[in-house]
């Protein structure tokens, strides 16, 4: 039988969480903006629109130390950080377009190196889905395989339903027990009627037709185009719920200091710089065209995904108006 | 013993001096029991920590069989490696790695191999000769070409005017201008780089090449090495890139869908030939 929660009993859940210890992380409205946010009650959570920025940071934060170093007598201590010790965490209420995310990532995390600082996170997490009912203009996941009902990447999925409340499916072990633990806060329904989620507008994207075209024009008058008013700000990557290139840096000084990963964009001009000079990606298209290039085609080739959800936010933010997705409509149009 | 793939190991600097101008030889030992039977492959590198600076990525310059001992050839370029300039003998500095991809070795045993260096490109291809030296039954033929821009900024020139009296080995010597009259050290000639190969008889079959050099080098040097019929999967370079993480995680380095700090450095040429703008 198909289990359903009310909005009050979503909000009890969350109260119960924080009081057994666990860090529950969820759409909290501040001011005018929603973010992602650790909740320190159950009715500060807010699913009224989709965060501002993804949910990425839950398990890659945008600023982190991997370690730190005191210069004492016996010379240099490094001193390790055990990602053993992350939070219990519950994501509540993650749209598709940032639950999707996360299994994406999971493939560059560990196709050599384990990243432990990404995958203890990802374990210790519990994500829970919800089904999306706000898409807007920039959204997009429809045209790149998702749908507003998709529950890839979550553990239990939630979907509004007309009586308010919602339907609730467990879909892995985390899921069921995140149920079973708080069994009296769910209910049992024959007849649940899902709200209707209105489906992004616009042109479906054909992917393979898009990387097939990507394969064939690294050189093409398209780059130029497009990136000639990138300001090379780097927010687009900085909302994506996919990017994942970071920089390394220490601060601190001689005596003590720590090392700190930070995220980075490749849309910066430093990005692929060298102290020596020689810069591979030396002008805003190239850097455009490898932004592109990484999520449609490199990705693919190397993992068989692609690193785009569709949520739109890099085409709500962009603040010279490039968007992605009449790029990808252009593309596909050969 | 420390997992030196994301924490570094310390090591100290044993010995410094200067190659040219902007470059000087560093000599690393890594701590006693942090390091325990650190080996690498000819073409692999580390990130150093310089202490309140930062890391840098830094080709191995020195043969893998010394264990602890690491040898460094490093050009004040930026930020990190003036500050390490400015380090002595006894000061602290702190390795992760070795990191990526070498050259092959075990399937370069037995052939003749020829190895082009173009400036900074001969700190790796240092570490790759002296393995070499030190299996010298294990090879055929030994050529090392190197290029300098000019008389002054030909590195290692001591070890090369050795180098140059061994006979079962074959060393020459380019620079691109005649700016002054080298004092001592090795004899070379003017000319770039590719002009070497002008001439040389090479058993193609049996021969493999390794090639490191700024990205403007490769491109003629490859042009020459096919026209000689050189195959493609016989051609290794090390490609430059600004590797950050080391283990194929924050894509500086990315070049087509392969990351050079773990696909890499060292390519065959036949594997990255397609991809554009690769060099």
């Amino acid at each position: 039988m198909p289990k359903t929660i009310t909005e009050q009993n979503l909000r009890l859940l969350i109260d119960s969480l924080i009081k057994e210890g666990t860090r529950v992380i969820g759409p909290r409205r501040t001011g005018t903006i929603t973010l992602y946010e650790p909740l320190a009650r159950g009715e500060e959570l807010d699913l009224n629109e989709l965060p501002r920025r993804s949910a990425k940071e839950v398990f890659f934060p945008v600023c982190e130390n991997i370690l730190s170093f005191q210069r004492g007598e016996e010379g240099v201590k490094v001193t390790d950080i055990d990602p053993c010790a992350f939070p219990e965490t519950v994501l509540i209420g993650a749209r598709p377009c940032d639950a999707a995310a996360a299994p994406v990532l999971d493939s560059v995390f560990s196709w050599d190196y384990k990243d432990e600082f990404f995958l203890q996170r990802r374990r210790k997490t519990t994500v829970i889905g919800l089904a999306c009912t706000t898409a807007d203009d920039a959204c997009f996941c429809s045209a790149v395989g998702l749908s507003p009902a998709d529950s890839k990447g979550a553990d239990l999925f939630l979907t509004p339903v007309r009586e308010g409340g919602y339907l609730c499916e467990a879909l892995t072990d985390k899921g069921k027990t995140l149920i079973t633990s708080h069994a009296r806060l769910f209910a049992e329904t024959s007849a649940a009627a899902p709200l209707s989620l209105n489906e992004p507008a616009g042109v479906k994207l054909d992917l393979h037709k898009i990387k097939g075209w990507l394969d064939e024009n690294f050189e093409s008058p398209i780059w130029k185009e497009i990136a000639d008013r990138c300001a090379g700000c780097g927010s687009c990557a900085f909302l994506c719920p996919a990017c994942h290139c970071f920089d390394i840096v220490d601060e601190g000084t001689e005596a003590e200091g720590h090392r700190r990963k930070f995220w980075d964009a490749c849309g910066f001009g430093k990005f692929t710089d060298h102290a020596s000079g020689h810069n591979p990606r030396d002008a805003q298209p190239k850097r455009y065209r490898n932004r592109i290039m990484h999520k449609f085609k490199y990705y693919d080739d190397k993992f068989g995904q692609t690193l785009c959800t569709g949520c739109g936010r890099c085409i709500r933010w962009c603040p010279v108006g490039i968007d992605i997705k009449a790029v990808l409509e252009e593309i596909q149009k050969g | 013993m420390t997992d030196m793939t994301t924490i570094p190991a310390m090591a100290t600097i044993t010995e410094v001096h200067p190659l040219s101008g902007d470059t000087s030889f560093f000599r690393l030992g890594l701590k006693e029991g942090e390091a325990q039977g650190f080996t690498f492959t000819p073409g692999q590198f580390v990130q150093l920590s310089v202490p309140a600076a930062g890391e840098f990525p830094i080709s191995l310059a020195g043969s893998p069989g010394h264990g602890r001992e690491l040898e460094l050839c490093v050009r004040k370029a930026g930020h990190v490696t003036a500050v390490l300039h400015n380090l002595r003998p006894g000061d602290p500095v702190a390795v992760r790695g070795p990191f990526g991809t070498g050259f092959p070795v075990e399937r370069m045993r037995g052939n003749d191999v020829i190895l082009l260096a173009g400036g900074l490109g001969i700190a790796p291809l240092r570490s790759l000769f002296h393995y070499f030296l030190e299996h010298r039954e294990e090879y055929g033929a030994i050529t090392l070409m190197y290029g300098a821009r000019e008389p002054s900024a030909i590195l290692f020139r001591d070890e090369l005017a050795e180098l140059a009296c061994r006979r079962d080995i074959r060393l020459m010597l380019t620079v691109d201008f005649l700016t002054e009259e080298p004092a001592g050290g090795p004899v070379c000639r003017v000319g770039l780089l590719p002009g070497l190969l002008m001439g040389i008889k090479l058993r193609l079959d049996q021969t493999y090449a390794a090639v490191c050099g700024p990205p403007a080098l490769y491109r003629c040097l490859i042009t020459e090495l096919l026209g000689l019929d050189f195959p493609e999967n016989r051609i290794f370079l090390s490609l430059e890139r600004r590797m950050k993480c080391g283990i194929g995680l924050c894509c500086h380095c990315a070049v087509g869908d392969f990351f050079c700090c773990t696909d890499g450095p060292v390519f065959s040429y036949d594997r990255i030939k397609e991809i554009p703008g690769v060099i």
